[in-house]
């Protein structure tokens, strides 16, 4: 009884062990490509901003119309003012002041809260939203390829509807059918974005399974055990981390797509909104429209960087 | 100076009886490989691929390039041409030389008039040497107008003659096959009609019967033989397999770790193998006269191609080896009229 | 003759096109009819506004575009209608849907032509170039860019360009102005912003499909022996590589057009005030005027579908080993 305890003890330690040579191995490769190693520093920053920025700035939705459009620290633009003793509008120069590091928006709204508390949207959409799809790809992919048959062939030409669907023109159609609520948003975008993941997981499960990795770990008599969770669970593992760090930059710009396009949720201020409103004051408040891009381009970035290193470390062969 | 032996240009070849001493001009030979090296700088360090090798291609002759795979054969031929992928790869010293060039020193231009018109080279798999997207005719008739003031029906002709030549049935439909279409011999066969499409002097085969099964090998080989007979042709016939040596080469080079271990005509090698290397090859051939159930082999590994031993490259691996093997490498001895071995034992 | 397989294989595919596409259409159709609002909707606060009984006058307009009948039977009669050429009527803009997608499709299709003919263009040499100079400074910063350009979004990417060149430097007009003639140098002038905007991503997409597709060429013995007869590397590169480079980079370029171009040609056209399909479907949506919405999702759905289905024609004549069976 104990024996057989300690037994389980011994190989639960052994399992562990070696998953996380496994794990440092690739996080070894992936640590050498600077540009990944850039990418995932960004991305912590971002988290840490998103968890803690908020408790450190200004509120972001305190509206003062006495400090408006003013430019961030460092520039200096002119406005024309009415002034309401003489009744007249009048050019004068206004400064950035470092109480509003990067600006005010045309309400007045402190930009750098703004940008932070938008960090929080982008990225809470972009993970679960990402999850959703790749928790429902994997299923359709692993089912599709385990069934075979019909139901792999029902499922896959349902897989081409939907991948034959312009996506965006979807999206857009559901969210304003169901209305620009975040939570809408965030389904519309899971439930639509599954169909890449669930091609790729099935066609990877359905080869793993004849590779010959797999049935040399056999050959030499592997316990289907030792082949599932040595060989077959990191092998899938790793292209599912692999896709979900690709496809998080792609949710993150749909949200901000639809956001510009006026179907973001507007008790939510992401960076899609403010974007959006930026553009209409381009020539009295630029910043407004630049900052929040920037961000999001970085946000893309960093997440690109670190897919294509993720791939690089988990399959040096494959080049796109 | 090398060549003090005549050779017998006549279309059969029995090598061995037929060679005799002689004197024969310089101009004889075609083809002069002088103490080349080429180096591979990797990440890794330098692979010194081909590490100081010189050797002679005469007219009408058939130079066997031997040894075991990694040992600097396919780079020689490659640097020959001038193919070798730099970066990584440069020919680091040595000559070359060819009708009156130091091919190392040509510049891309000339090199590129001298390749596939003069020297041409089949490689080992027709499957991969071959374009997949481009027909077996389009292929031939492109290299034909490059080097011919051909127009495209006159070349067309020309490649259809050239296969039908190389005993391909059904010409004209082949010419309009993709690779994938043909059989694995009639691939290799088209390979080689595209390599003869303009007359080379040299033809250089990179092991042109390693990918293909024994019955086709022996008509490839048969091939080879007729078109030396027929074209006074130079051929420089790469091959690990010393009973394709023994079958087609007038004199063999052996190779090991990138440098030239013996060369002699192919008799002599066989009969009288002075490198210990070679000896130990020629007892690896599996001898039909004796029943044994064990094939012979040489102990140990190729070397690691980043870690030359120091000294001889074999001495690791040789049962003859001795203090000095390790220490210095070995000067190359002319033991009789044209057999040279590189080996302390004849020191 | 020796493609005849080639016929059934159209003919299979052009079979399952269609099932594809009316299973979007009956999707879409659905869509748009289960939302929460009417075509009434819009006349609403007017009528409201004006003391008239409200539910009478929806009831008279539903009745009108006929939208008060069950699903099943408006479906069945849209479906038909389709069937006929009749695209149904547009309520927002009192026209027939036809005649609107008649008048707005050129400007679509003159940006997305453009933008693919830039993208690809310069997206393939800059790729090859990059494939051919790997691992050299001129590669790393092309690869760099071209992450750039991937992550850069289009959007942005737009109003950018207008904040730049058009409000801080006055060289373009802040929108498009619908007014030129199509084929005109002033028109041309007009989209050099919109394509740089939706061509971007697309150009750095096929620079790095490019450069990976001709890496997996480049050290094929075949080239090799193509060098070994003595072609210079411009034909060796050209020809020999990028024939063989070309198979996976027109299946990935075309496939592309579905997502990046109907996403991205949608968004530049609301940026830049494009009178396209993408603005007018747009313009639909928020004007609850399923009909142009159906029809416009119908057009994307069906091009996707042709150009698969071009795509795979294409392939026979590239790849000669290739066989639908």
């Amino acid at each position: 009884m104990i024996k057989g305890l300690e037994d389980t003890i011994i190989k639960l330690r052994h399992f562990w062990h070696s998953n996380m040579r496994l794990v440092s191995y690739y996080w070894e490769r992936t640590h050498r490509n600077r540009l990944a190693t850039c990418g995932l520093a960004f991305i912590v920053f971002l988290v840490l901003l998103a968890l803690i920025g908020p408790f450190l700035t200004l509120d972001p939705t305190e509206v003062n119309f006495e400090e408006k459009n003013l430019p961030p620290v460092g520039f200096t633009v002119e406005q024309s003012v009415y002034n309401i003793e003489t009744g007249e509008f009048i050019t004068k120069k206004v400064a950035g002041t470092w109480k509003h590091p990067l600006g005010t928006d045309s309400k007045g709204r402190d930009m750098l809260a703004m940008i932070v508390s938008g960090a929080r949207v982008s990225l809470f959409v972009g993970l679960i939203a990402t999850g959703i799809a790749i928790i429902l790809g994997t299923i359709i992919g692993v089912l599709s390829a385990y069934f075979g048959g019909w139901v792999d062939n029902v499922m896959m030409r349902f897989t081409d509807i939907m991948m034959t669907f312009p996506f965006f023109l979807l999206l857009v159609l559901i969210v304003f059918i169901f209305g620009p609520s975040l939570i809408f948003i965030i389904l519309a975008i899971g439930l639509t974005g599954w169909t890449g993941t669930a091609r790729m997981v099935r066609s990877e499960s359905l080869s793993l399974r004849t590779r010959e990795f797999v049935l040399a770990a056999r050959a030499l008599g592997a316990s289907d055990n030792r082949v599932v969770f040595r060989h077959l669970i990191p092998n899938v593992i790793s292209l599912i981390i692999v896709i979900a760090t690709l496809s998080i930059p792609g949710v993150i710009l749909a949200e901000a797509a639809l956001s510009f396009i006026g179907l973001g949720d507007p008790t939510v201020p992401s960076w899609g909104i403010i974007l959006e409103a930026g553009q209409h004051s381009l020539d009295t408040a630029w910043w407004v429209a630049v900052e929040p891009g920037i961000m999001l381009f970085l946000t893309v970035l960093a997440f690109n960087f670190l897919g294509d290193g993720l791939r690089d470390a988990f399959d040096p062969k494959s080049q796109i | 100076m090398n060549a003090t032996h005549h050779h017998q240009r006549a279309a059969e070849q029995s090598p061995g009886p037929s060679h005799f001493a002689g004197n024969v001009e310089m101009d004889n030979v075609v083809l002069k490989v002088n103490n080349l090296k080429t180096y591979f700088f990797t990440r890794r360090g330098v692979v010194r691929a081909v590490d100081g090798v010189s050797f002679d291609l005469k007219k009408g002759e058939c130079l066997c390039l031997d040894g075991e795979s990694g040992c600097g054969k396919t780079v020689t031929a490659l640097s020959i041409l001038g193919l070798i992928d730099s970066p990584p790869g440069r020919i680091v010293c040595g000559q070359i030389n060819y009708d009156g060039l130091d091919l190392v020193q040509c510049s891309s231009r000339q090199l590129r008039k001298i390749r596939g018109n003069d020297i041409a080279i089949v490689f080992q798999e027709a499957q991969s040497a071959l374009n997949p997207v481009l027909t077996v005719g389009d292929q031939i008739i492109e290299q034909i107008k490059l080097h011919r003031p051909l127009n495209y029906k006159e070349a067309r002709r020309r490649a259809v003659e050239l296969l039908a030549e190389m005993g391909i049935p059904s010409v004209e439909r082949v010419m309009n096959y993709y690779p994938h279409q043909l059989s694995g011999g009639m691939k290799q066969r088209a390979l080689i009609a595209m390599s003869l499409s303009c007359d080379p002097k040299i033809l250089i085969a990179d092991e042109p019967t390693t990918a293909v099964d024994v019955t086709i090998k022996a008509q490839i080989l048969d091939t080879f033989r007729e078109l030396k007979a027929k074209r006074q042709m130079s051929l420089l016939f790469i091959t690990h397999d010393l009973a394709v040596v023994a079958e087609i080469g007038d004199r063999a080079v052996v190779m090991y770790g990138g440098k030239d271990v013996e060369t002699a005509p192919v008799s002599e090698i066989i009969s009288n193998p002075k490198h210990p290397y070679t000896a130990g090859l020629i007892a690896c051939l599996p001898d039909v006269s004796k029943a044994t159930d064990k094939l012979a082999s040489i102990p140990g590994t190729t070397p690691d191609p980043l870690e030359m031993p120091p000294g001889c490259a074999f001495h690791p691996r040789c049962d003859r080896a001795m203090a000095i093997c390790s220490q210095q490498q070995p000067p190359r001895v002319a033991v009789s009229g044209e057999h040279k071995v590189s080996c302390h034992l004849y020191g | 003759m020796r493609k005849s397989w080639l016929r059934d294989y159209i003919i299979r595919r052009l079979f399952y096109s269609i099932i594809i596409a009316w299973g979007i259409l009956t999707v879409t159709f659905i869509l748009v009819r289960v939302g929460p609002s009417s075509p009434a909707d819009r006349y609403l606060a007017n009528l409201a506004a004006s003391g008239q009984d409200v539910t009478q006058v929806i009831a008279a307009i539903e009745a009108r575009y006929g939208v008060d009948r069950p699903i099943w039977e408006q479906y069945t009669d849209y479906m038909t209608n389709l069937f006929r050429g009749n695209w149904g009527w547009s309520f927002s803009t009192s026209m027939p849907v036809i005649e609107l997608i008649k008048k707005h499709w050129i400007y679509s299709f003159q940006l997305i032509l453009l933008s693919s003919l830039f993208a690809a263009f310069l997206g393939i040499l800059i790729g090859i170039y990059s494939a051919v100079k790997q691992y050299t400074k001129a590669d790393y910063t092309f690869t760099f860019l071209s992450f750039i350009g991937i992550s850069i979004p289009n959007f942005w990417l737009g109003v950018m360009l207008i904040l730049i060149f058009s409000v801080k430097l006055g060289l373009f007009k802040t929108y498009y102005d619908t007014t030129l003639p199509l084929f005109s140098i002033e028109n041309l002038k007009a989209l050099v912003l919109p394509v740089i905007t939706l061509g971007t991503g697309m150009l750095a997409a096929y620079v790095r499909y490019t450069r990976s597709a001709m890496l997996d060429n480049l050290r094929k013995v075949f080239v090799t022996t193509a060098r070994a007869k003595g072609l210079p590397e411009r034909i060796v590169i050209g020809k020999h590589v990028f024939r063989n480079a070309l198979l996976p980079l027109v299946t990935i370029i075309l496939f592309d057009l579905g997502s990046i171009v109907f996403g991205g040609a949608y968004l530049t056209e609301i940026v830049f005030g494009i009178p396209g399909l993408g603005q007018i479907s747009f313009k639909a949506i928020f004007a609850n005027d399923y009909p142009v919405v159906v029809a416009v999702t119908l057009i994307g759905t069906l091009v996707v579908l042709l150009v698969n289905l071009v795509t795979d024609i294409i392939y026979t004549y590239l790849d000669p080993r290739i066989r639908y069976d």
